[in-house]
């Protein structure tokens, strides 16, 4: 009888953990078959691999950590910059992430970006930690509004006087809302909220950048492969963008890849 | 029927002086100068405007290349100053304000490379005959640029207003066929060989009412060389025009930078027609060798002369402008395009065609083994900027070179005239005094019809520390130190786990539901600002009222007080110092003032009334029995009503 019983439970337990187990397999497989062939010096195989991964399961920090290896072995500092700038965009405060895209630019000839410490401790802390510290906040807000119409039933409720009811509820609200404003800009902050959008430089050597976003313009000079733009606008396939040198020209798209989501930018006029 | 092409634009300009140098004589001319800014970055735009009150800056007339046409621009020869560069353009105005000439030029002058400079003092000629004289200015140029972003055309851009009166390399008597090594083609439909261009005519002798002209600098050039042209369209001024194009070339034979949509736009005279004309100036390129028409052409709208039947009554009853899209094309040119000699061409050519001078310079000239010095290379003059590479380095296994990038800043409209900075990052790979590598730029010339090689002297850099950087070796130490160095110069390796997933990088805030979230929380302070609205209104504040009120009840029994004590009334005075501490503590506890009683006092706070308690048991006696106490001194029972009972009471 205790051996049934046993059996059963077990049998239950394996039959519920059998689909996970699966999962974590074709999981790993995947990830280890891409670090084979990093390990085994296969950059661009592996490199394709990572890509696949983020393809079918999303981004993380460590798969564009390792993408970007595999592309800066590949030979490829423009997408290996691109996918570091990725990283480092998931994890602000990951040291190792950070050595490596600074390697990475110096290997390329570029300027450091090593954030500083307080833009690593405002993109290390989540917005939604902002925002529910905001919502706390207004609620609070909005209690000490009811409480400030309702003082005299509450103090007679709790045996507390209207008069300090009131200062409280005032304090709280003429405190409140300032402090919820200001963690309103820095939750906003926190995401980059400035309608333009950092991209990276992926054309092999350098783009060239142009005075207006047509093919015959001429051209005010180039930027190397790796190098951090912001783009401002969009004319057809031509993006105008500042470099960190405050230079601005139209370069065109296949040019540039976004470190986050898409060049969705407004149109030139 | 041709006629020749004249202007009255010099003979304007002489009576406008006229008048304004008899104005301005009245008074004593003024000079006012400003440089912006005064310091600068290598390669930025430094502004120099001379303001001349009271007077007339001499103007002398300038050929423009266009008719042998002349324009005035100011008499004023500007002091050379090596390392800076003065830009062929200016903006020159004259105004007379009732009957107060003053006249305004504004020169740029743009900085080869960092140091102090001192533009020395020159002279500023004046229309009467003397002339004022500027005071020296120092520039102080650092490495890099300080000026603001430039901004850079959008897509539809805005050509600067100020004309450019002045173009240099533009022959005055029009361009000219200067074949280096053949004559030209017998038989060339070449309207230039002259020097000058003859203007359209109609049937009746009068001028063309629209036409366009080009002037190309010359028409002998070398395949990719970039040839500045002025294109001019010429419409006149009774015709209905509205033009919404912009010229375009004939054929495939030539490449054209992009027009600016708004070019310069002035009024003349040509064979005594007012005429408007509008003028891009651009450059051209030719991609391949050989014999090529030039053509331009413009989609215009303007109103075409009337073709209608004469015999119709109503035909210029109901005439109307015929106002036609028309292609008017430009006078046609030869273009004897050469290809560039293979004799001869360096290794490192990469297509440059000009007249054009390449400095380079290294910052900083002591690092440590793997830090980086940055070169800086300038390559300035006349020429086809998009095929200026940077300066080529020798392989050196002392240096790691990377790739560098540049920066173009045109100095005219035709993009022909200009600097070209470039940046190159090198590293080295060991330490010592290096020498950099060596450095050369070739490009070549038409002028000498040859390729030009230009070497280019860098300094030597001084290198500290090892390659290794592996820290001196300590017992036990030897594995840490050599991984921290390892660590230092490699990549770390990969992260075996993948982490937590996220299925998007798109900005959050690029999410609709995020600003519903942001909404909710600034809804939730809104509605509680609301019902505090809404409850003022419909519940108006009585306390406010009601405070108001007693604090006016107050004052009178207070007054009432100091009437009783001045007439010796006990009777009146602690009615109302009663009923003044009853309004007190009413208002305190929210109770009606008739409700205080001693006993109600007694229960809510008993220390107030022991204090109170003589006060209403004084009142209580006088009032009933009708009579007070001889030894009742009221001034002093006012003072304690006053300074101890009536106080706010704590809470």
């Amino acid at each position: 009888m205790n051996f049934l019983h046993r059996s059963v439970i077990f049998f239950t337990v394996a039959v519920f953990l059998f689909p996970f187990l699966l999962h974590a397999d074709s999981s790993d497989s995947q990830l280890e078959a891409a670090n084979r062939a990093y390990t085994y010096g296969s950059y661009d195989e592996s490199a394709q691999l990572f890509r696949q991964i983020i393809a079918d399961r999303g981004y993380s920090a460590s798969l564009c950590f390792n993408l970007a290896n595999a592309e800066a072995r590949a030979g490829h500092p423009g997408l290996a910059i691109l996918n570091y700038e990725r990283a480092r965009y998931l994890a602000p405060a990951d040291k190792d992430i950070d050595h490596n895209l600074q390697l990475a630019r110096k290997q390329a000839g570029l300027e450091p970006n090593t954030y500083r410490w307080w833009q690593v401790a405002l993109r290390s802390i989540d917005w939604t930690v902002w925002l529910s510290i905001m919502a706390a906040g207004s609620l609070l807000i909005f209690l000490a509004m009811i409480g400030t119409a309702c003082a005299p039933t509450l103090a007679t409720a709790t045996n507390i006087s209207v008069r300090a009811l009131k200062i409280t509820f005032r304090a709280t609200i003429f405190i409140g809302i300032p402090v919820c404003l200001f963690l309103g800009f820095i939750e906003l902050s926190t995401l980059g909220f400035n309608n333009r959008i950092e991209g990276v430089i992926i054309a092999p050597k350098e783009a060239t950048l142009r005075i207006s976003p047509f093919e015959s313009s001429d051209s005010t000079g180039t930027i190397p492969e790796g190098e951090l733009v912001t783009v401002e606008a969009r004319y057809n396939d031509y993006l105008r963008i500042e470099a960190r040198d405050h230079h601005f020209g139209w370069v065109q798209e296949k040019e540039l890849a976004p470190i986050t989501g898409s060049f969705d930018v407004k149109p030139a006029n | 029927m041709k006629a020749p092409l004249f202007s009255l634009r010099p003979g304007l300009a002489l009576a406008a002086l006229l008048a304004l140098t008899t104005t301005s004589s009245l008074a004593a001319a003024t000079l006012t100068q400003q440089m912006d800014p005064q310091e600068a970055g290598v390669g930025d735009e430094v502004t120099i405007t001379l303001k001349v009150e009271g007077g007339d800056i001499k103007t002398k007339d300038t050929a423009t290349g266009i008719f042998g046409m002349n324009m005035a621009g100011p008499d004023i020869t500007l002091p050379q100053v090596e390392g800076l560069r003065w830009n062929p353009n200016y903006q020159f105005q004259t105004i007379s304000i009732n009957g107060k000439a003053s006249a305004t030029v504004t020169f740029t002058v743009t900085p080869l490379h960092t140091g102090d400079f001192t533009v020395p003092a020159f002279d500023v000629p004046l229309q009467e005959g003397a002339a004022l004289q500027t005071k020296a200015m120092k520039l102080h140029v650092v490495a890099g640029t300080t000026s603001p972003p430039a901004t850079v055309p959008m897509p539809v851009p805005i050509n600067p207003p100020s004309p450019i009166q002045n173009l240099p390399g533009f022959n005055p008597n029009g361009p000219v066929v200067m074949p280096p090594n053949t004559p030209p083609a017998p038989g060339a439909a070449d309207s230039t060989s002259n020097g000058t261009v003859e203007v359209p005519t109609e049937s009746d002798g009068r001028p063309a009412k629209v036409f366009v002209v080009i002037t190309p600098k010359t028409t002998d050039a070398y395949v990719g060389e970039s040839v500045p042209m002025m294109i001019d369209f010429y419409i006149r001024l009774d015709v209905i025009a509205q033009q919404d194009s912009l010229p375009t070339i004939k054929g495939s034979d030539f490449m054209m930078n992009s027009l600016s949509v708004h070019p310069q736009e002035n009024d003349l005279m040509i064979l005594n027609e007012a005429f408007h004309r509008e003028r891009w100036v651009t450059a051209i390129a030719a991609p391949k060798s050989g014999d090529f028409p030039m053509q331009m052409e413009r989609d215009t709208y303007w109103n075409k002369p009337n073709t209608t039947n004469n015999n119709d009554p109503f035909g210029n009853f109901f005439n109307r402008p015929n106002l036609v899209h028309e292609l008017v094309p430009s006078n046609e040119l030869t273009f004897h395009v050469h290809a560039l000699p293979a004799d001869g061409r360096p290794a490192n050519f990469s297509g440059a065609i000009g007249h054009l001078k390449v400095t380079g310079a290294a910052q900083p000239t002591s690092v440590a083994v793997g830090e980086p010095v940055t070169l800086h290379f300038t390559v300035a003059g006349e020429g086809n900027f998009d095929y200026v590479k940077c300066p080529t380095l020798a392989d050196d296994p002392a240096w790691k070179t990377y790739v560098p990038a540049s920066k173009t800043n045109y100095q005219d409209e035709s993009h022909t005239a200009g600097f070209k900075i470039f940046e190159q990052a090198v590293i080295p790979q060991k330490n010592g005094t290096l020498p950099l590598p060596q450095a050369s730029f070739s490009y070549f010339d038409p002028a000498n019809k040859q390729y030009v090689t230009t070497p280019i002297n860098l300094p030597a850099v001084t290198v500290t520390g090892t390659a290794a950087a592996v820290p001196p070796a300590s017992p036990g130490g030897d594995a840490d130190a050599t991984a921290a160095a390892a660590k230092a110069t490699d990549f770390l390796s990969n992260r075996l786990n993948i982490g937590s997933l996220t299925a998007s990088l798109a900005p959050v805030y690029r999410q609709p539901w995020f600003w519903v979230v942001q909404g909710v929380v600034v809804v939730l302070l809104l509605l509680g600002m609301l019902f505090l609205f809404f409850r003022s209104r419909t519940s108006p504040d009585n306390d406010l009222a009601e405070r108001a009120q007693r604090q006016q009840t107050l004052e009178q029994e207070e007054d009432a007080m100091g009437e009783a004590v001045r007439l010796g009334d006990a009777r009146a005075f602690f009615l109302a110092a009663r009923h003044a501490v009853q309004l007190q503590l009413g208002a305190q506890w929210k109770l009606q003032p008739e409700a205080i009683t001693l006993g109600e006092i007694r229960q809510r706070d008993p220390q107030l009334a022991e204090t109170l308690e003589s006060l209403f048991t004084q009142a209580d006696e006088v009032i009933y029995s009708g009579q007070a106490r001889k030894d009742l001194d009221l001034a002093q029972w006012q003072l304690h009503v006053r300074r101890d009972l009536l106080q706010p009471q704590p809470a």
